[in-house]
């Protein structure tokens, strides 16, 4: 009977155990058992033996590596650092689950911490700040790259019209991913990137507690409405925004905030409950960031990009010929046309002979015009009208079209399929779009993310400045664009049965020869 | 992180170990010289024996030799397990590092007599 007790109470300890030890334990229990007779005796077998079990079954779950218990004994023995990688074993629910609460609640710090730097909202995330980091580092010592390489003055407007923004929320989340760099114009004539001497921070603007008073607060919202009412690209919207604002105001909706970094982010929600334009967002520096001068970039700037992209293959991820002869091609941005054609030339050399193509873009998140333009002249016999960019300021228009065709292409008359997801950002939702316009694609995925139009800012002082997009792309076709509502896919599947999805699709179509 | 280690030396371990200093024995041998050599203050239990066991077994430590029967005990064969030479190491590190923390005790006059 107790054998029978004790052998149900070895089911506590993990299978693992049992299947090396449990014999050994029942034997050894047995051993007991029959040497130990007698009631004291027995009372104190079962005492040693619950005790054991308290002790040692925890102790067994917990046993993480065996391979490596040793090493640390080992270690003591030889005198010598070692390190050792620890985890085999995929961590238990409850490890995962406390796990993620510290990490929101780190990311949550994170982000309070970020607030109070006086660095843009996250929402507000420019192109700057989502794209490189490590431009910022190298170009500048001052103390605030990140603010200074937010600085944009209007002069740089026109770069708009050629670079689509990327990602706001991914500028670190995805570390092998280089985005694209929108600084980089396609001519590569001009740059919006800061200068590369140190920057002139003013001591008086270093001021860390600017507290706000009506009278300062009125003077900021007063300056953005003058930049909406004159920049934004939708001059109905600019309006009914600066109305908004003046009304927040009136109603004393902006008393409270007199902390820099939390009234810019009053205003942007303000802006974007009357708007609807994440785009239009206020930006709070900290420590006044320099002057921008006018002119190209400094050429280490250049070259670290030009490096980076060798060294991820211009973030062409994959470009392989999958089963059925079907061509699949992953990028995750639209590089710099200048620096990276070659690799594209390579690509769709290589893909020029199948029967079907499929752009993944999945992992895309946006980048140069140029570059949209010349990936999708390999769908086309003839040039192709793929978008315009309206300069609201300007009052001008862009247009932007495929290159003419290109020799010995055999891609135009193959049926081209585009995966999408709610990660794909800005220029692969136009590369998307467009080419859906043009009917010349099947999307397949899921609905993109809806980011239209980029916001440069615009300084009202020396702590605020204000981001307004002042160009819009319109689809020749629709007339419209992207903005806010993404791009629907014509196939709309998850992104992760995107591929299959699209393989299927390209196998059952009839083949042109 | 390993949540077992032989470092620091359970003393369970320790005193497995030196259970196996003289001869090869099994696991209830094992268990009943570690309380002959506790003077019955540590009666170890089977899950703490054989994790124990399986530890130093993984650190190579001690090894299994041959099962055989224990004659005085029935006809089951049983495992035995030997100290290994780096079981042996081990033990004496952690014996040093034990008698110089007496030596320090006995400076410390901690002791009553000079008996220790």
């Amino acid at each position: 009977m107790s054998e029978k007790i004790y052998v149900w109470l070895l089911r506590l300890y993990p299978s693992r155990f049992r299947e090396a030890y449990g014999d050994e334990a029942l034997q050894l229990f047995r051993d007991r058992a029959r040497d130990e007779k007698g009631f004291f005796a027995s009372v104190r077998l079962w005492l040693d033996l619950l005790v054991d079990l308290a002790v040692s079954v925890p102790r067994q779950y917990r046993h993480a590596n065996p391979a490596l218990i040793g090493a640390s004994a080992q270690q003591r023995l030889d005198r010598l650092p070692s390190f050792h990688v620890l985890e085999s074993e995929s961590p238990r629910l409850g490890a995962l689950l406390s796990g993620g609460v510290l990490t929101l609640v780190a990311l949550w710090g994170v982000s309070v911490l970020n607030g109070h730097a006086g660095n843009d909202p996250p929402q507000g995330a420019s192109v700057a700040q989502s794209q490189a980091p490590a431009y910022a580092s190298s170009a500048f010592s001052g103390p605030t790259p990140q603010a200074a390489n937010d600085v944009e003055e209007e002069t740089t407007a026109s770069l708009q019209s050629r670079m689509y923004g990327t990602n706001p929320q991914s500028g670190d989340a995805n570390p092998g991913n280089f985005q694209s760099n929108p600084f980089l114009s396609p001519k590569g004539s001009e740059f919006s990137q800061p200068q590369a001497q140190p920057p002139k921070v003013q001591a008086a603007a270093q001021d860390d507690d600017v507290k706000l008073g009506a009278a300062e607060r009125h003077r900021v919202i007063a300056g953005a409405i003058a930049i909406l009412k004159e920049d934004y690209i939708d001059p109905a919207v600019a309006q009914k925004t600066a109305d908004a604002l003046l009304a927040h105001e009136k109603s004393g909706d902006d008393d409270a905030a007199t902390d820099g970094a939390a009234f810019a982010d009053l205003l942007t929600r303000q802006m974007a409950d009357a708007s609807h334009d994440q785009y239009l967002v206020m930006v709070y520096y900290r420590v006044t960031p320099p002057d921008r001068p006018r002119g190209p970039p400094p050429p280490e700037l250049v070259a670290q990009y030009r490096k980076e992209m060798e060294q991820n293959n211009c973030t062409f991820e994959r470009v392989k010929i999958l089963p059925h002869n079907i061509g699949y091609l992953k990028f995750n941005s639209f590089p710099d046309v200048s620096i990276c054609r070659p690799t594209v030339v390579a690509a769709m050399a290589q893909l020029n002979h199948v029967d079907a193509i499929i752009f993944d873009l999945r992992d895309n998140h946006g980048g140069s015009v140029e570059m949209v333009a010349l990936i999708a002249t390999y769908l086309f016999d003839h040039p192709a009208h793929m978008n315009d960019f309206y300069d609201r300021k300007e009052n001008s228009t862009e247009e932007s079209w495929t290159l003419p065709p290109i020799p010995g292409n055999k891609l135009v008359d193959k049926p081209a399929y585009v995966l999408t997801s709610g990660s794909s950002f800005s220029a692969a939702e136009a590369f998307s779009y467009d080419l859906k316009m043009l009917k010349r694609v099947t999307l397949v995925g899921e609905t993109t993310s809806g980011r239209g139009h980029m916001g440069l800012p615009h300084r009202i002082d020396d702590h605020f400045a204000i981001r307004v997009p002042g160009i819009r792309a319109i689809n020749p076709i629709s007339k419209t664009n992207w903005a806010g509502t993404g791009v629907e896919p014509d196939v709309k599947v998850k992104a992760e049965d995107a591929l299959a999805t699209a393989e299927k699709l390209a196998e059952n179509k009839p083949r042109k020869k | 992180m390993p949540k077992r280690k032989l470092d620091p030396l359970p003393s369970a371990a320790f005193q497995i170990l030196l259970s196996l200093a003289g001869e090869d024995l099994h696991g209830y041998a094992i268990m009943r010289q570690v309380a002959d050599q506790t003077e019955g203050r540590m009666r170890l239990g089977p899950g703490t024996l054989y994790s124990s066991i399986q530890t130093l077994l993984e650190g190579k430590f001690i090894e299994e030799v041959d099962s055989r029967e224990d004659t005085r005990l029935g006809h089951e064969r049983r495992r035995y397990y030997r100290l290994t030479s780096a079981g042996r190491k081990l033990a004496r590190s952690e014996a040093e590092r034990l008698a110089s923390l007496l030596r320090v005790a006995r400076a410390k006059k901690i002791f009553r007599g000079d008996h220790v």
